[in-house]
């Protein structure tokens, strides 16, 4: 029964191959607020269903040790995937699975429901900042893949700001929660599994700076599109600036 | 103490706040926002200052402040120091941008982003936790690329600024490594405490391998990275795309994080031997690599870009030797004298499309034209005598007299050799100029460089004092970078054969024009090594093909996968 549930939060807490299913779903909502919703709901949703099947109960079968290469594999698996993805929506997808992917490292860890809930919350947030900026550009520019029609933060400064933002929050820059999750994963297990993880760090930053290198630079050729409105970029900024108070608020208690 | 560590906080404080309110309410008025920015880091500077010089007065002991649960500040001799040179430097890079960036869009933007990589680099320099630490060293890559992606309509700004980013991101990860070695080993993250558990047990192992040693490896790898040490200097000479004072302030400030670190953990490499070892065979191959490539190349930003991967590579090999305060005592003086020459490049640049500027002067005739103008020169066995002699007569009497206890240490020994390297080096180089009266030359440059030779020994030396007030922790740095002497010997015996035989070489191949008489198989070597060098040792090459092969497998992963 247990690894019944268990398989089951895979599809809801992006796990490969479960991940796939969440992917194709999360892809098939028809508007960007719609997914990002979804990206925040979903991972709670496969915490509560884990809640009935801890990782104690696994442990006879000696299954730990796997079970975190394989959740670091997958996050690995999505890392690299994320370098070749020029479409926002599909980046962001990516680049969430492969955060989320850590969420059963931690879990096998026996880490506490509130520190996995503020893990997935960690690379939830920016995600779904991320993919409703991705419904937004669907909607103006008839396709959010960057680098067709050259830089955008001249034609739409607010949406190109809001994406850096979320963008940097999701492949764990301080000051963003994410980082802070990072470390607490990380302190958590002996270092040698830093070996695994970190070779991570280096590809959500290679994957942000391709995603960059075509959302910001060069001359913009497309028709004159309308930017997001005043007060949406107020609230993706609110929302990303209490996300940071939060989580500098919390990395007190890291030592 | 209280209120020295509530002045400490405002120092990377108020760039930070002057960043803010520029973001927030002046993002569109561009004089307001100018004089904002650079008040604030005038104030900073000041700030800066004050504290040195409280601290030089009255010799306080080092305090940490904690700020909140944000994170926390040590106020010791090494940040009071790299605080007043940060500010200073980047003080003059803000006055020199107020008009240097008027015509550029997002002028407001610009400076908000220099004073919030100032605040970044006060924060780094001065943080007195692994996790502190760790935040600002990787904000700093992060700053970095938008700053030299500030001109965001030219694609190779971008292109650039991306290998900066990358780069940085590599040498960030080493040092999250050592962070969780540390704090795994000494169950802190505190770096006092982390430093005086070292002292007490230094022989705790990870691995079977000492972790002072394994984590000073990490470490080395790290400030290899940010200090643009071979093969990971690519992105340096390639960063004139951004705006110059960016260039400025990387090249003067940023660049030189490799020997902070090195200084910062002092106390661990004081116990990681093998580490200092390498970091001295880095150090010496990026300085000659640097150095060699910055000759060969006929764009001024660019050679001035090789120029400090050489001196850096000259830095680091300073920390490998444990001389540790040297280091410092280089990276400020190269930081003032780097930002000096970027800042000028671009009058220069102007002159030279204005009117070519070529003087009609002897020293111009000799050296680009290669051509003497007039055949007079001091008699050999003269000049050989005062060049190989002088120098070491010089060096060593001022060392000698200034600090006995360190003479006979082998970092000391290594300095001074190099240090005779380069004076004959400029002796030579004197002497190869013809001139109407060769002996007014010769003895003006012998004065100049006796000089600069005692000015520098008592000016890092006493500089080496602050730092390092506590004698025994620069013998053990000394003692930590030792070899064997039979090894050490060798060593030098090895490297003067290489730079004696190098003078020869030049001397032979310009009396006999041996690189004009060059013929079969000699000659495809020589077009060889010259097709190596003018390719830049194909470093950026073999990266690129590198990083294509990882794009296609993710590519097909992807298709295979029907992104999702």
């Amino acid at each position: 029964m247990d690894i019944v549930l268990t398989l089951l939060a895979t599809l809801l807490v992006p796990l490969f191959p479960g991940s796939w299913a969440f992917n194709r779903l999360i892809a098939s909502l028809p508007t960007g607020l719609a997914q990002g919703l979804a990206v925040l709901v979903l991972p709670q949703l496969g915490l509560e269903v884990l809640r009935f099947a801890p990782p104690a109960s696994l442990e006879p079968a000696g299954w730990r040790p796997w079970g975190m290469v394989w959740a670091a594999a997958s996050a690995l698996l999505y890392a690299v995937r994320a370098l070749s993805a020029r479409d926002v929506g599909i980046w962001s997808r990516l680049m969430l699975s492969s955060g989320l992917g850590l969420i059963w490292f931690v879990w096998w860890t026996g880490a506490s429901m509130q520190a996995l809930r503020i893990f997935a919350l960690s690379w939830g947030v920016p995600a779904a900042v991320a993919l409703f900026l991705a419904g937004a550009l669907v909607d103006r520019l008839g396709g959010a893949r960057l680098g067709l029609q050259g830089g955008l933060l001249e034609v739409m400064p607010r949406a190109t700001t809001a994406l850096v933002l979320a963008g940097l929050a999701l492949t764990a820059t301080p000051v963003f929660p994410a980082f802070f999750s990072l470390w607490r994963g990380l302190v958590s297990v002996t270092p040698a599994w830093a070996v695994i993880w970190l070779p991570l760090i280096f590809l959500w930053g290679w994957a942000a700076g391709r995603l960059f290198q075509d959302l910001l630079f060069g001359d913009y050729r497309g028709e004159k599109v309308a930017d997001i409105g005043v007060a949406t970029i107020a609230a993706i900024g609110l929302l990303l600036a209490v996300s940071v108070v939060l989580s500098l608020g919390a990395s007190g208690g890291l030592s | 103490m209280i209120a020295t560590g509530m002045l400490a906080v405002l120092v990377p404080v108020l760039p930070m706040m002057s960043a803010a309110v520029l973001l927030a309410f002046l993002r569109t008025s561009r004089r307001p926002a100018a004089r904002l920015s650079v008040g604030a880091m005038s104030v900073t500077l000041t700030l800066a200052l004050t504290l040195l010089a409280h601290h030089i007065l009255t010799g306080d002991a080092p305090v940490v402040v904690s700020v909140g649960s944000v994170g926390s500040l040590w106020i010791d001799p090494l940040s009071l120091v790299l605080w007043t040179f940060v500010s200073g430097i980047s003080l003059i890079v803000h006055i020199y941008s107020v008009r240097y960036m008027i015509e550029e869009p997002g002028y407001a933007r610009f400076f908000a982003l220099l004073d919030l990589m100032t605040a970044v680099i006060l924060v780094m320099v001065s943080a007195a936790d692994l996790l502190t630490l760790l935040v600002a060293w990787f904000l700093v890559g992060v700053l970095l690329y938008f700053l030299l992606g500030h001109d965001h309509r030219r694609p190779a700004a971008g292109r650039y600024a991306f290998w900066t980013q990358i780069t940085y991101r590599f040498g960030d990860l080493p040092l999250w490594f050592a962070a969780l070695i540390l704090v795994h080993a000494y169950h802190s993250v505190s770096l006092p405490v982390i430093f005086s558990r070292i002292q007490s047990a230094p022989h705790v192992q990870l691995w079977g391998v000492p972790v002072p040693e394994l984590v000073g490896f990490l470490l080395a790898t790290a400030a290899f990275a940010r200090s643009a040490q071979f093969p990971l200097h690519i992105w340096l000479p390639y960063t004139m795309d951004g705006p110059t004072p960016v260039s400025a302030l990387m090249h003067a400030g940023i660049v030189n994080a490799g020997g902070f670190l090195f200084n910062r953990f002092a106390p661990l490499f004081e116990h990681a031997a093998w580490a200092l070892h390498w970091a001295f065979g880095m150090g010496l191959a990026t300085a000659l690599i640097g150095s060699g490539l910055m000759l060969m190349q006929n764009d001024i930003k660019r050679s001035l870009g090789y120029s400090t991967m050489g001196q850096m590579g000259f830095m680091v090999m300073e920390c490998g030797l444990g001389a540790f305060p040297l280091a410092v005592f280089h990276l400020i003086a190269h930081g003032f004298f780097k930002a000096s020459l970027f800042l000028g490049a671009g009058d220069i640049i102007g002159d030279a499309r204005a009117h070519d500027g070529v003087p009609p002067d002897p020293i111009y005739t000799s050296v680009v034209e290669r051509r003497p103008a007039k055949p007079s020169r001091l008699p050999w066995l003269v000049a050989a005598s005062l060049t190989v002699l002088v120098p070491v007569v010089v060096l060593s009497l001022s060392h000698f007299f200034v600090a006995e206890h360190f003479f006979f240490e082998q970092g000391v020994v290594v300095l001074l050799f190099f240090g005779w390297v380069t004076g004959a080096q400029a002796l030579f180089a004197a002497h190869k100029m013809s001139q109407q009266d060769p002996w007014r030359l010769m003895i003006g440059i012998l004065a100049s460089f006796v000089v600069i030779v005692v000015g520098y020994t008592l000016i890092s030396h006493y500089f080496g004092k602050l730092l390092y007030p506590d004698e025994q922790v620069t013998l053990a740095l000394y003692g930590a970078a030792s070899i064997h002497q039979v090894s050490f010997d060798a060593l030098v015996l090895f490297l003067a054969v290489i730079f004696v035989g190098g003078w020869a070489l030049t001397f032979f191949a310009d009396s006999f024009e041996l690189g004009r008489n060059i013929g079969g198989r000699g000659r495809g070597v020589y077009l060889g090594v010259y097709a190596l060098l003018s390719r830049e040792l194909y470093v950026a090459d073999i990266y690129e093909r590198l990083s294509q092969i990882v794009l296609q497998w993710s590519r097909r992963l992807n298709v295979w996968l029907r992104w999702c």
